[in-house]
């Protein structure tokens, strides 16, 4: 089905090692993988299974040891530090565990705070912020700073912040894992509802369940490598073994 | 059903921009006023090295200034000692050529050479025998030894002048090479060819000296100098100038001013050799009688209702003390309290405004590393908020900071808290050391360093704290920039 949509990230033999104190580790052997425009995909695995180094890899946080990464076609390994840093402000909107909402700006700073960074002038990065906010169902807390809200609203400040410079990728890194479950699922339909009506590329690390049920793919990773990957319609079945294995 | 402009958008690179300096000082400022207790320790680490700073600043100004103006005002006091020594002895030839040298004062200050006919060369020769002399004034004993023996004074040129002692005084400067000789040696030896010249010209000055003073001595009989002096009728004066003292006017009438307060001095000071003086001191003061010195004597004088109770008892036993009265006393008195004031703080300014900053070596070494502890706590105290801010840092590099940003952001933030902790700490020392410095000399000392000094000073000491916050913050700034943006995504 995705066959004629755009390839976003594109990983070729993805290697990465760890040396500490002569100890080799291999956190990623050789993944090769495609993501689409518009997709959503969850990524499950188990911790040290090598998921957050394929995080730090797809987002322009880290640099492979071997293989490539291309996003949106670039290469890179290729990018000066420069370049790094507009991938990472243009390309990519990350979404965290912990929020990781710098405490002293209010919830509008926060969200404004990449479109500062992206060299965006000061009134259109307010008006801009105001739609996010009020596009994440924050738009009269904005003059709140993190600690006078709630987890879950946090989360969605983050959200509302991730996607300051319109980005092609949304990288999700647990983002329900810090929640409960009720405040868990607003974020994920905020999430979703993303994904269908503005067409942004999600990819969600999650150990959570329901995910499951709404994106468009699964991809399970184990010491390093790619388990499994399957659309959602042939995992649906699956699920309820789960608990039979 | 997608938003267009999304998915659309087309692959281009760019460098990210720089941040203009404007938003990242509000950034960093924001980021300061978050931690305020942090900065506030920080802050008053960097005020109290910079205090320290000014206050040895300030005390050094004030110092100077005071020390300046106290030794005007005793030089001018003293006057009356130097003219004695000239109107009962001549000066010595090396004295003379010090004079000549220092500004022609032959004429104003001693009497007047007839012998010498060209003034103008009398003047360059002495000169640069004076130049000589203070070379030789400011040698080591042992290199003195070597290059002249014992000779002193215009007896250094007379031994010079013998070519065998030249030759040999030229192989022993050579052994020398850290010693540099003033001007150079050719000229020092025309110089001691013609020095036989200059030589007599220097007696006839010392002659005509002699000549003048013996004329002096007739007129002032068997008076002191100061007596003669502290004659208001002028006779004495216009004998000296008759003799070819140049004295003007208001240089006699200040002359006549002091030798009188010479001798009252003396007359005062001299009625404590008698124990009743002494007994009543020692009951006012409650001291043993031995105890009492000239400054008890003068303190007690300087009420009036004393000065008539001292009069009362010491009168009928001093007959040099029946022309005072109680107030001519007091007077007195308080004018012997200034000039003790003064002497004590030429005194206690003594070595103020030499070398560095006016310190000692110690008290360098000291504010050496009062700033390098200074330095440490800052470095440590930004490490701390570096460390603190780790997660923070990564978030702002996974959003698009840029490293330069990141270093920029803590240099800021330090610098600022640099600015800050400089002046509270300057404004803290020029307190301390003008409190300190009235305590020691009284109130006197508000006023006396200019205000655009004292700006200056604390500016300086300002510029030293911001300087000293910003060098310390390099290296935590340096691991700050450096620090990885996965850093972001590690839960703790």
């Amino acid at each position: 089905m995705n066959s004629e949509r755009r390839v976003i990230i594109r990983t070729v033999g993805l290697k990465k090692q760890y040396v500490m104190n002569d100890v080799v580790t291999e956190a990623l052997c050789g993944v090769d993988v495609e993501i689409h425009d518009g997709e959503f995909i969850s990524v499950m695995g188990p911790s040290g299974s090598g998921k957050s180094t394929f995080f730090n890899m797809i987002g322009a946080l880290d640099r492979p040891t071997s293989g490539r990464v291309f996003i949106d076609e670039v290469d890179v390994a290729q990018l000066t530090a420069e370049e790094l840093a507009f991938v990472r402000c243009q390309k990519i909107g990350y979404i965290f565990q912990s929020y990781n909402l710098i405490q002293y700006m209010t919830a509008l700073e926060n969200v404004t705070t990449p479109m500062v960074f992206g060299g965006v002038m000061s009134d259109e990065a307010r008006r801009r912020g105001m739609e996010l906010l009020e596009l994440v169902g924050l738009g009269d807390r904005w003059h709140h700073r993190p600690l006078e809200m709630s987890g879950g609203q946090q989360q969605r400040v983050a959200i509302a912040r991730s996607l300051a410079n319109q980005p092609t990728v949304l990288l999700c890194d647990e983002p329900t894992a810090n929640l409960d479950l009720a405040t868990g699922q607003d974020i994920l339909d905020v999430l979703r509802s993303l994904n269908e009506k503005k067409g942004v590329t999600v990819i969600c690390a999650t150990h959570d369940h329901r995910m499951m049920d709404m994106c468009d793919r699964l991809m399970w990773i184990r010491d390093g490598a790619i388990e499994r990957i399957a659309r959602r319609d042939e995992v649906h079945v699956e699920v309820g073994s789960i608990g039979e294995s | 059903m997608r938003l267009s402009s999304v998915s659309s958008k087309e692959i281009i690179l760019a460098d990210q921009p720089r941040l203009s300096l404007g938003r990242t000082v509000r950034i960093a400022i924001d980021g300061v006023r978050y931690r305020l207790f942090r900065a506030a320790v920080t802050v008053s680490v960097i005020a109290v090295a910079v205090a320290f700073l000014m206050n040895i600043l300030s005390e050094s100004l004030i110092k100077r200034r005071l020390a300046v103006d106290a030794r005007r005002e005793l030089s001018a006091m003293r006057d009356i000692h130097g003219w004695a020594a000239r109107l009962t002895r001549p000066l010595d030839p090396a004295a003379i050529l010090m004079e000549v040298a220092a500004g022609g004062a032959l004429d104003g200050s001693t009497a007047k050479g007839g012998v010498i006919a060209d003034r103008a060369s009398f003047a360059a020769r002495a000169r640069a025998a004076a130049s000589y002399l203070a070379f030789f004034d400011a040698l080591e004993y042992d290199p003195r030894r070597a290059l002249i023996h014992t000779a002193r004074g215009t007896a250094i040129f007379d031994a010079l002048s013998d070519p065998e002692h030249f030759t040999i005084f030229e192989q022993r400067l050579a052994e020398m090479p850290a010693l540099r000789f003033v001007g150079s040696l050719a000229e020092f030896r025309a110089f001691l060819d013609r020095w036989p010249e200059l030589a007599v010209q220097l007696q006839g000055v010392v002659s005509s000296q002699e000549h003048a003073i013996a004329a002096l001595n007739r007129a002032r009989g068997d008076r002191t100098v100061f007596a003669a002096l502290a004659q208001p009728d002028g006779v004495f004066v216009a004998a000296a100038r008759a003799a070819g003292f140049d004295l003007d006017e208001a240089t006699a009438s200040r002359l006549t001013e002091q030798a009188q307060a010479v001798l009252d001095r003396l007359v005062i000071e001299r009625s404590l050799s008698l124990l009743e003086s002494r007994q009543l001191l020692a009951q006012h003061f409650n001291l043993l009688p031995a105890d009492i010195s000239a400054n008890e004597l003068w303190g007690y004088l300087e009420k009036s209702r004393q000065a008539a109770s001292y009069l009362g008892v010491m009168r009928p036993l001093v007959a040099a003390l029946e022309p005072y009265t109680a107030e001519r006393l007091a007077a007195l008195a308080t004018t012997r309290r200034d000039e003790l004031a003064l002497e004590r703080i030429e005194r206690m300014t003594a070595g103020a405004g030499e070398g560095w900053l006016g310190l000692g070596e110690r008290m360098g070494w000291l504010l050496m590393v009062s700033m390098l502890v200074c330095a440490i706590g800052i470095s440590n105290a930004m490490l701390m908020t570096v460390t603190e801010r780790f997660r923070e840092i990564a978030t702002m590099k996974c959003l698009g900071a840029l490293d330069g940003f990141i270093m920029l952001l803590f240099v800021l933030e330090s610098c600022f808290l640099g600015l800050v902790g400089g002046l509270v700490g300057s404004l803290l020392g020029n307190l301390i050391g003008y409190g300190r410095m009235a305590a020691a000399f009284g109130i006197g000392v508000f006023g006396t360093v200019p205000l655009g000094e004292t700006l200056a000073a604390m500016g300086s000491a300002v510029a030293v704290g911001v300087v000293l916050a910003a060098l310390a913050a390099v290296y935590p700034s340096l691991k700050a920039a450096r620090l990885a943006p996965m850093e972001a995504m590690r839960v703790e």
